[in-house]
């Protein structure tokens, strides 16, 4: 479907410009604008100055329950509802502004963005359909991304109650910020 | 400090938060109002305001920004120094920000 006005075509294709810039694949852009394929692919190109990456895109909701992934996308998924309520913003829009929020934020702290924005896509997308949900801590009072329907009566969250190995990864050691390996796990107040 | 000292400073803090807020809400309207926790209804006001306004509201004795954040958890994360920063501190202190404006909004 071609768009019908030329002012609703340059709002879509800065929608798509924005998503790119961000690293969205090339599915996200077909499914949240009405702009051809070609268009979009050319698109692409003009921005990144390479053809996107082709395959499937990410689909299990499982990924965002593992220790890092679950804490970034809860983080994601706060920013995204505060600006979704206070704001009057088309969906995409509250995803493009809150990836960008996101991504500012984990840079400050010094981490490695781990959720990309197909994936925070994808997130929101998992949260319309009801798949997945927030659910405050009974510890910390924060709220964090769990399945739908799961029994969260005394659901205490990654960061209150951390694993043994959490945030022991090969990188973080190599860069040396990770937490030594003969010290315990470390416990936050 | 003396007192005529104080209020000069407290004129030179609001006069410069009014400022920034006000570009910010004029660049990008719905990030202005994540960064600084403010409701729709105020940044429509703050974003109106002339120059000479601006300067008459700074000139009051009252500072007009306060700190967002009355949960004492945000506050330790916040300061903490120790290890647990690399791991989780910075974010679980972020999420927790993120969130607790959530609830703000929706009490007020």
């Amino acid at each position: 479907m071609r768009p019908k006005s030329i002012i609703d075509e340059a709002r879509q294709i800065r929608v798509a410009s924005d998503l790119i810039h961000l690293g969205a694949r090339l599915q996200v852009l077909e499914s949240e604008t009405s702009l051809s394929r070609e268009r979009l692919l050319k698109l692409y190109k003009e921005i990144r100055g390479e053809s996107p990456p082709k395959g499937m895109l990410p689909f299990s909701t499982d990924w965002f329950m593992t220790w890092q992934p679950n804490i970034h996308a809860s983080l994601f998924m706060n920013i995204y509802e505060n600006l979704s309520k206070t704001t009057e913003l088309d969906e995409i829009d509250a995803v493009i502004r809150a990836c960008q929020l996101y991504l500012e934020q984990v840079k400050n702290l010094g981490h490695e963005p781990v959720l990309s924005v197909t994936r925070a896509w994808r997130l929101v997308k998992f949260f319309n359909a009801n798949m997945l949900t927030l659910t405050p801590c009974k510890k910390c009072g924060g709220h964090f991304v769990v399945h739908t329907n799961e029994l969260t009566d005394d659901y205490v969250c990654g960061l209150c109650h951390m694993p043994s190995r959490a945030g022991k990864t090969r990188a973080a050691s190599a860069a040396g910020c990770g937490p030594d390996e003969e010290e315990d796990f470390p416990t936050v107040h | 400090m003396n007192i005529e000292q104080l209020k000069e400073e407290i004129r030179d803090t609001n006069l410069s938060y009014l400022m920034l807020a006000q570009q910010m809400i004029r660049q990008d309207r719905a990030q202005a109002l994540f960064r600084l926790g403010i409701s729709e209804e105020v940044a429509t006001i703050i974003e109106k305001l002339t120059s000479a306004q601006l300067l008459k509201m700074a000139a009051a004795n009252m500072l007009m920004c306060r700190f967002r954040f009355d949960d004492e958890m945000v506050w330790n994360l916040l300061a903490s120094h120790s290890k647990d920063r690399a791991v989780g501190a910075g974010i679980h202190a972020s999420i927790l920000m993120a969130g607790n404006m959530n609830t703000y909004q929706e009490a007020a």
